[in-house]
């Protein structure tokens, strides 16, 4: 009896509006702040939120009710999850395309590669910044070098990054 | 294996189990049904969320909000505590 799995919990529109609103308090923490490292503040609860959902193998979904929820009803079909969350929780007045799109890259280069007890803020700092980071994902993860990639790292040795990798499953949210 | 909780949510849990167990409220005494009760009720207000611990498994923990807001709690019952002794 002890050692069956643990129940999954599903999660309800409720649940992932809750979720959305916390972290929208983070983008406003963010914006109070005069911490240049504020951001990662923010990039984290972004980072941890997907990370969940990816392992759940329900990323994909769940950005799309995310974007949903949000009014976005003809967005795209299979949004890139990080990008579609901070879309979502990000005054975009405050941040451009670019630089949404430079943290969704940022975040998926560390969902790849970072260590699951290393915090993000340590990682992407480690790693050279936020603007290192997501060069290096076009390197490495990126259009140019998705080729390269397939050949130098192996996702699926270990279980997180195997689900954030493929990116599967059906939506839960009643 | 049971849901993977920090001892802030365990206690709240507990306290719901406990309720349980003693027929209070009519509920399902079983701790991994209770406890998913509970968390889901938390999350939706808020107060509790999902991440991936070290070994890469769903725990739960309290929002950061529910955690400031019990960290200024405490701090009041200590500065009480404090104002009492003198």
């Amino acid at each position: 009896m002890l050692d069956r799995p643990a129940p999954a919990i599903d999660l309800s529109i409720d649940a992932l509006k809750a979720n959305l609103q916390r972290l929208e308090g983070e983008w406003e923490a963010y914006q109070s702040t005069r911490d240049r490292d504020g951001i990662y503040g923010f990039l984290t609860a972004v980072f941890e939120l997907v990370a969940v959902w990816a392992h759940e193998g329900t990323a994909v979904d769940y950005a799309r009710w995310a974007l949903w929820l949000r009014g976005h009803r003809s967005a795209v079909v299979s949004p890139e999850p990080f990008a579609a969350v901070i879309f979502c929780t990000a005054d975009r007045k405050k941040a451009d395309y670019r630089t949404r799109s430079k943290w969704s890259r940022v975040l998926r280069y560390a969902a790849e590669y970072k260590d699951l007890d290393e915090p993000l803020a340590t990682y992407i700092k480690r790693k050279g910044g936020i603007n290192r980071c997501a060069a290096r994902f076009a390197r490495r993860l990126g259009r140019s070098g998705r080729t390269e990639a397939t050949e130098t790292h192996r996702p699926l040795d270990r279980p997180f990054r195997q689900r954030t990798f493929l990116w599967c499953g059906g939506p839960q949210i009643r | 294996m049971t849901i993977l909780m920090d001892e802030v949510l365990q206690e709240i849990v507990d306290q719901a189990y406990g309720a349980a167990r003693l027929g209070r409220n009519g509920d399902s005494s079983d701790r991994d049904v209770i406890s998913a009760k509970v968390l889901t009720e938390l999350e939706v207000a808020g107060d509790a969320m999902r991440y991936l611990d070290r070994k890469g498994r769903i725990a739960w923990r309290v929002s950061p909000w529910l955690r400031d807001h019990l960290m200024d709690l405490q701090r009041d019952a200590e500065a009480e505590f404090e104002a009492e002794d003198i």
